[in-house]
């Protein structure tokens, strides 16, 4: 209907509520979305040039969902690049081994520790990103390498897997990376697991020829499949930023409507006698409820068109933080996404709609007389519908809950989020049910004051007043007290893990460098190990697993038949993650045996092989149960570097988790691993790239890296309900105030000072947030309760429930703040007794 | 003078317009004139039980076409509901209420809605204006809900018979509370309607306003033969009127006819409020 614009218009005051909500709520979806969207994986930067990838094959996923390569030997690699190379179309095939190297000055380890693990590359690479030597020659011999911004005849210091070592320049190239001849590289690294194509012909013909000659024995990606060769570590930063965006997008959309919906029932509910009107002057209930809506139409339209821009031009400015934050790779820039701001603009659009969809159906049926009725008396707040909605939300959100922990990891946090939210919505929707003898007893003491009894006489007449006030402010308390309720239920039974396993102990522990090389630890006297990973074969499926090379001494008491028993009495000094927390999944663990054992040797953990030919793989129970090994069953292992081995499985001991396997094998067959900690036995030793600290410090490195992310993601959520909901108090309460301007004159003539009148409206939005806090207490509690009971079944074994007393008072004063604030405005605004302007 | 002579032309339509859809005459065996509403043996009670109020009690009231009625009573008397039913604004517990000679008891809300829509118009006390609209588009307001655009002047021309021609582009904000109540009048007849129902019409108004009101109702009445149903508790008003209606207790307990002294009216009304304080002490 064409009236809905000049409604729009001459009402906008009552829009106001809708349109800030959709503003904000389109500015952060699209916001969110475009970085979401932004943030695509992306083929490395070194691959430029080489339209045509193979690479190794996959041989399924990890328990991330990340998919799990297997590596070429070095012969495998090299056999297939030289094929490959003979295709017509192919000008060159490299091998790309990558390996760790990390450039020391002043002794200290330089540049970002994580990406350090892949920069060191063959020469013969250097093609795939299209890089040239600017000047020199090409490195030749072991000790050389071509690099960026280093003049031929430069020595440089740098780190490597083995430990310190000083090379020579050859060859300045123009692009990153440390560049060594092809077949020192292929010794450094763990494998080859990409081959690249420089083509002078047509890439999807060479792309068809190369998946002749590659077979099953890899997988060629052109164009936009060389993406997925992202690094995992760059993908799982990604990720974090990811899950950030997600619960932006969802929140974000749940309060948009939630604050519509509230907003356009109170505007619905206060124009009935204009409805009324309408519908005495002949307007059917269809043409009242499309003139609702196109009015919504009209407000939701001119929002989302506000808030596209303010979400898209925040979004580039986010991207640094974000990088900053650790939630997205270095290099990240937020880009236009036309798909982020249709699909938010959308959103709005139909939050909207969905906002006053109830509220249209149900006041295109009031009745005509309501032009005629003055009463204050309101519709009736609960009606069948809400009755229904309400309990199938709060019998959906406990049934959620409930069945929490017969749920996988990965959708329990959503699930539980989700439970949480249907119970906010059953909350709210049955609030009007439960105000009514919530407000009775609260005003009980003050029935007899003037204050009192206009306080509990308005709010019992306005339960739908209270309602819409008592909605945002159940949200903002319910989500805060569940979010940080379980953030700090975990932390709770976290804490109580570690501190049980840790040694007083000193440890040696990786200072800006991803691990500790090998002269590093050699230099020590203590226990370390040395990770890797394997694939094992077992029943027709390959999968990989986390696995730790032990000293050859340790490694045979392991074996020992004797040493069983009392082994496994001592627990390992793995500190472990409750799951559920990992927000940094995959790092796994540390130093393993006790600081009590005699006599184990600093260990020569070179390249010489086992001497007395150790060989063999221990288990922990778990992991044996998993694979169906026992004692002398024997298993398929592939290393690191692509060769295969049939190993026996000498003992299943509970000393550790996950596979064991002697520190010699796994050197040999990953050149490139690093060791994350030693534990000391002895005095430590300086050594570049390693700082001592006692066991506690270095386990809290970790905590308290996944606490900043924690405290990061709290802060952004609960920011932004916060900000929500208190657009969403204020907002009703303006409304609704400066709609009472009469009753409130009458309250003045009738002899009450300005001040009594602050008082009984301070006190009905203090009491309308008493009953929100009120009802969100027993949401976050139930919620909480659903939470702490998944975890203890999951952990199996009793978890005490923390309940965020700080975090809920903060968040109720700070609502309680903007709703009497809310209030005092009109009251203030209008303290004349004359009637103000036409109604 | 163009709006002037507009005037017949634009009714002329409607007129024939009014009987167009009415099928049910041709079985109708009266010579005369049928009412414009009749409400037979009607009762209203709301509440249930013991608390149960009568508010009409068994009514037989017939409006008869091109007639001005008024009705009068003390507070509590029944005027109101008497009105809310007659217009088919709320429904009657039972009897039959007729509108331009259609039963409205088994009509749905929606055929309810579109009858009143194009048979009854309304005035009342005061909020009689959507705030967002102009004058014009308020008086076009019911020729929109019903799906057709007004014709070409229709609506400067209603403006014009209540005196508003050069207020069509004004919002009711900028209009006096008589204006108003006149721009109100002439949406309730732009659409021709066979009664047009006025609650209170000039209780919000001061006495010249409320003179101007009354006139514009009286002309209609004489000029177009429209048939006007007036709640009121002035005296000056119900004056205006062909009828007075007084009601008690939601039964009609005195009428008189013809237009009526202000004077008689007055004294009616003290008796009967009279009576009723007799009845309640």
């Amino acid at each position: 209907m064409r009236f809905a614009w000049q409604m729009v218009r001459h009402r906008f005051a009552s829009f106001a509520g809708t349109f800030v909500a959709i503003t904000l709520g389109v500015a952060v979806v699209a916001g969110a979305a475009t970085l979401y969207l932004s943030s695509r994986p992306e083929a490395p930067e070194r691959y430029s040039a080489s339209p045509v990838l193979v690479r190794s094959p996959s041989v399924g996923e990890n328990d991330y969902g990340e998919p799990e390569y297997e590596s070429w030997t070095a012969t495998e690699a090299t056999g297939l690049a030289t094929r490959l190379a003979k295709l017509p179309g192919v000008t060159a095939a490299a091998a790309d081994p990558m390996f760790y190297v990390q450039r020391l000055i002043d002794g200290r380890a330089t540049g970002d520790p994580e990406a350090a693990r892949l920069d060191g590359h063959a020469w013969s690479s250097a093609a795939l990103g299209g890089y040239r030597l600017a000047a020199g020659t090409a490195p030749d011999r072991a000790g050389e390498v071509a690099m960026a911004g280093s003049p031929p005849g430069t020595r440089i210091d740098v780190l490597t897997a083995e430990g310190p070592a000083t090379w020579t320049v050859t060859g300045t190239t123009d692009g990153p990376g440390f560049y060594v001849p092809d077949a020192v590289a292929l010794r450094m690294s763990p494998g080859v697991r990409v081959i690249g194509l420089t083509i002078d012909g047509d890439a999807a013909t060479v792309a068809t020829a190369a998946r002749g000659v590659a077979g099953s024995s890899g997988e060629v990606v052109t164009g936009g499949e060389r993406d997925s060769l992202e690094p995992a570590s760059v993908t799982r930063v990604r990720w974090l930023g990811a899950q950030l965006l997600i619960a932006l997008v969802g929140l974000g959309a749940f309060a948009a409507v939630f604050v519509v919906a509230s907003t356009c029932a109170l505007s619905a509910a206060q124009r009935r006698r204009e409805i009324g009107l309408l519908r005495a002057v002949g307007a059917t209930p269809g043409q009242v409820r499309r003139m609702m809506y196109a009015e919504t139409l009209v407000i939701a339209v001119l929002a989302a068109l506000a808030g596209l821009p303010i979400g898209a031009l925040t979004a580039p400015l986010l991207a640094g933080p974000f990088v900053d934050a650790g939630l997205e790779p270095a290099g990240f820039t937020g880009t236009v996404q036309p798909l982020a701001l249709a699909g938010a603009f959308l959103l709005g659009v139909v939050v909207a709609l969905a906002g006053v969809a109830v509220v249209a159906r149900r006041a295109s049926r009031a009745p005509a007389l309501d032009a005629l009725r003055d009463a204050a008396v309101e519709w009736r707040a609960m009606t069948l519908l809400r009755w229904i909605a309400g309990v199938a939300a709060a019998v959906g959100g406990v049934v959620l809950l409930a069945r929490l922990s017969a749920m996988s990891i990965t959708v329990r946090s959503t699930a539980g989020l989700g439970g949480a939210m249907l119970l906010l919505t059953a909350a709210a929707l049955l609030a009007p049910v439960v105000i009514v003898p919530l407000v009775r007893l609260a005003t009980w003491p003050w029935r007899r004051a003037a204050t009192g009894m206009l306080v509990r006489e308005g709010t019992l007449v306005a339960v739908r007043r209270v309602a819409s006030t008592a909605a945002p402010v159940l949200l903002t308390v319910g989500f805060t007290v569940l979010l940080t309720g379980t953030i700090a239920t975990i932390d709770n039974i976290q804490g109580v893990d570690d501190a049980a396993k840790l040694p007083a102990a000193t440890v040696v522990a990786p200072d800006g460098v991803p691990g500790l090389s090998d002269t590093a630890v050699t230099a020590q006297t203590g226990t370390s190990r040395l990770p890797t990973r394997v694939l094992i074969t077992h029943g027709g499926g390959t999968a990989g697993y986390d696995a730790a090379g032990v000293p050859a001494t340790e490694f045979a008491e392991l074996t020992a038949p004797t040493a069983s028993p009392s082994r496994s009495a001592t627990p390992g000094a793995t500190p472990s993650k409750p799951a559920g927390s990992g927000a940094t999944p995959g790092k796994s663990a540390t130093p393993g045996g006790s600081p009590g054992e005699t006599a184990r040797s600093g260990g020569t953990p070179g390249r010489t092989p086992g001497s007395d030919g150790q060989s063999g793989v221990v288990l922990d129970p778990a992991t044996a149960k998993e694979l169906g090994a026992a004692r002398g069953t024997v298993l398929e292992l592939r290393w690191a570097d692509g060769t295969d081995e049939r190993v026996p499985v000498r003992a299943v001991v509970a000393a550790e988790p996950g596979v064991l396997l002697p520190r010699e094998l796994v050197r040999r067959h990953d050149p490139a691993a690093l060791t994350d900690v030693v534990l000391l036995d002895g005095p430590p030793v300086a050594v570049a790239g390693a700082r001592v600290m006692p066991v506690r410090d270095y386990v809290q490195i970790d905590i308290d890296e996944e606490g900043r992310l924690v405290d990061l993601f709290l802060a952004v959520l609960i920011g932004l309900t916060v900000g929500y909901t208190g657009l969403a108090v204020a907002n009703t309460l303006l409304m609704a105030t400066a709609a009472r301007r009469d009753e409130f004159r009458a309250l003045r003539l009738a002899g009450a000072t300005t001040g009594q009148v602050l008082r009984v409206t301070s006190a009905e939005a203090v009491l309308a947030v008493a009953v929100g806090t009120a009802l969100a207490a027993l949401v976050a509690v139930i919620s909480l309760e659903g939470v702490r009971s998944a975890v203890e079944a999951e952990l199996d074994r009793a978890v005490p429930l923390v309940v965020p007393w700080g975090a809920a008072v903060a968040v109720t004063v700070v609502c309680g703040l903007v709703a009497v604030a809310a209030t005092a405005g009109p009251v203030l605004r209008h303290r004349g007794l004359t009637a103000g302007g036409g109604s | 003078m163009s709006v002037v002579l507009l005037i017949p032309l634009i009714l002329y339509p409607a007129l024939l317009c009014r009987r167009f859809p009415d099928g049910w005459l041709d079985g109708m065996t009266r010579a005369h004139t049928p009412p414009a509403v009749e409400l037979i043996a009607v009762t209203k009670t709301y509440g249930a039980g013991e608390q149960a109020v009568i508010a009409l009690h068994e009514l037989d009231v017939s409006f008869p076409a091109g007639t001005f009625t008024a009705v009068m009573g003390p507070s509590g008397s029944g005027k109101s509901t008497l009105l809310h039913c007659a217009a088919g604004l709320d429904r009657a517990t039972s009897g039959d209420v007729i509108i331009d000679g259609i039963p409205i008891g088994g009509l749905s809300e929606r055929a309810l809605t579109k009858l009143r829509r194009s048979r009854v118009g309304f005035v009342f006390q005061a909020f009689n204006l959507i705030g967002a609209l102009t004058a014009a588009q308020n008086v076009a307001l019911p020729l929109r809900l019903a799906g057709r655009s007004p014709a070409p002047g229709e609506v400067t021309a209603m403006l014009g018979e209540v005196g508003l021609a050069d207020r069509a582009g004004h919002r009711p904000s900028e209009l006096s509370g008589g204006q108003q109540q006149r721009v109100a009048i002439a949406r309730a007849l732009v659409t021709r309607p066979a009664v047009l129902f006025a609650d209170e019409p000039t209780g919000a108004l001061d006495a010249r306003s409320g003179r101007e009101v009354l006139r514009l109702l009286r002309a209609a009445v004489d000029h177009h033969d429209q048939t006007i149903v007036m709640v009121t508790h002035d005296p000056l008003a119900a004056a205006h009127a062909d009828r007075v209606l007084f009601l008690a207790d939601g039964r009609v307990v005195d009428s008189l006819a013809g237009p009526a002294g202000v004077q008689e009216i007055a004294v009616r009304t003290a008796r009967l409020e009279e009576a009723r304080a007799g009845v309640a002490s």
